[in-house]
């Protein structure tokens, strides 16, 4: 008989345990509730006075990768975004994004013109890093909406 | 008395198990007989060299050794007993039941999890471990970059937006 109840008493350690991992993995599935940052940028070559100049972090970055010298912020929305909810902000009178809180830190961008998805594009989001949605404009500039995930 | 009995005589005084009278009477016999004193003188050697070759003498265990085993064997066994006592009647029956209410609680849960239903979509194309990235226009020529420390995606779309800013600046939610 001490043999069987020693057994029981492994048997229900064992259970505690799984039931410890699934509680665990059960409340890391949620999302956070997180405070995105979306930046409209302009890419050029020309100086642009009138404009505003993106932060240099980020700009910094942008030149790193791309050919253009000047870098100007213009528009930028600050979205607070719940636990897998979806917001919306429009960038430009064309451009306008949809921002998803998913769960494990994953952000879901949409990009929008004119009422028309575009693309979408998911990724983990770190603090300090960008997701840049990116195309050409008709005059050798560059457009960037650039998503980043405030601390 | 018989050349047997000769013998074993020998053979006692060789071991110093005769003494006295008896012994003194067998030395002289010994010496007078050349028999008896070349028999004398291989048991005398046979001794000599089986004396290094003895076992050893286990010491003599004290009396209370064996009770003192004993006493161990019983404390041991009163001590496991104890150690795996039958649990109390309510404690028996926490352990009969919560097993299954463990297990049913852990199924529950992950029925119930909201990661069930609201995963990700499956989307196009997977750029990596944690990218994904859909498109919803084929026309579209699509890059993507990520810089060498992941601190930066790109995708790069062929695709001109008018950036003229809205005037109306009216949130999509």
């Amino acid at each position: 008989m001490p043999r069987i109840v020693n057994h029981r008493m492994k048997r229900l350690t064992a259970m505690a345990v799984a039931l410890l991992l699934a509680a665990s993995a059960h409340f890391a599935a949620q999302a956070d509730p997180i405070t995105v940052e979306a930046r409209l940028v302009l890419g050029t070559i020309k100086e642009q006075k009138d404009q505003m100049e993106v932060s240099a972090a980020i700009k910094r970055k942008l030149a790193r990768v791309f050919k253009w010298k000047h870098y100007y912020e213009l528009n930028s929305k600050r979205i607070n975004i719940a636990d897998a909810a979806t917001k919306s902000a429009k960038l430009s009178r064309a451009a306008s994004i949809k921002v998803t809180n998913r769960k494990n830190g994953k952000v879901a961008v949409s990009l929008f013109s004119k009422g028309k998805m575009l693309v979408q594009k998911t990724q983990d989001l770190k603090p300090s890093s960008h997701m840049v949605l990116a195309g050409s404009t008709a005059s050798d500039s560059a457009w960037f909406i650039v998503i980043s995930k405030s601390k | 008395m018989n050349e047997n009995e000769t013998e074993l005589r020998v053979q006692a005084l060789v071991d110093g198990e005769l003494a006295g009278t008896e012994a003194d009477e067998l030395r002289a016999r010994i010496q007078g007989d050349d028999a008896l004193r070349e028999l004398h003188a291989r048991l005398t050697a046979a001794r000599g060299l089986m004396d290094g070759a003895e076992l050893p003498r286990p010491l003599p265990e004290p009396g209370d050794f064996h009770w003192s085993q004993i006493s161990e064997a019983i404390e041991r066994e009163d001590r496991q007993a104890r150690r795996l006592a039958k649990p109390s009647t309510r404690a028996g029956w926490l352990l009969s039941w919560l097993p299954p209410l463990a297990g049913a609680a852990c199924i529950l849960l992950l029925l119930t999890s909201p990661s069930r239903h609201d995963g990700p979509p499956d989307l196009g194309i997977m750029l990596g471990s944690d990218h994904e990235l859909e498109l919803s226009d084929d026309t579209i020529d699509v890059m993507t970059y990520n810089t060498g420390d992941d601190n930066m995606s790109i995708v790069w779309l062929d695709f001109s937006i008018d950036l003229r800013p809205d005037t109306l600046h009216i949130w999509l939610d």
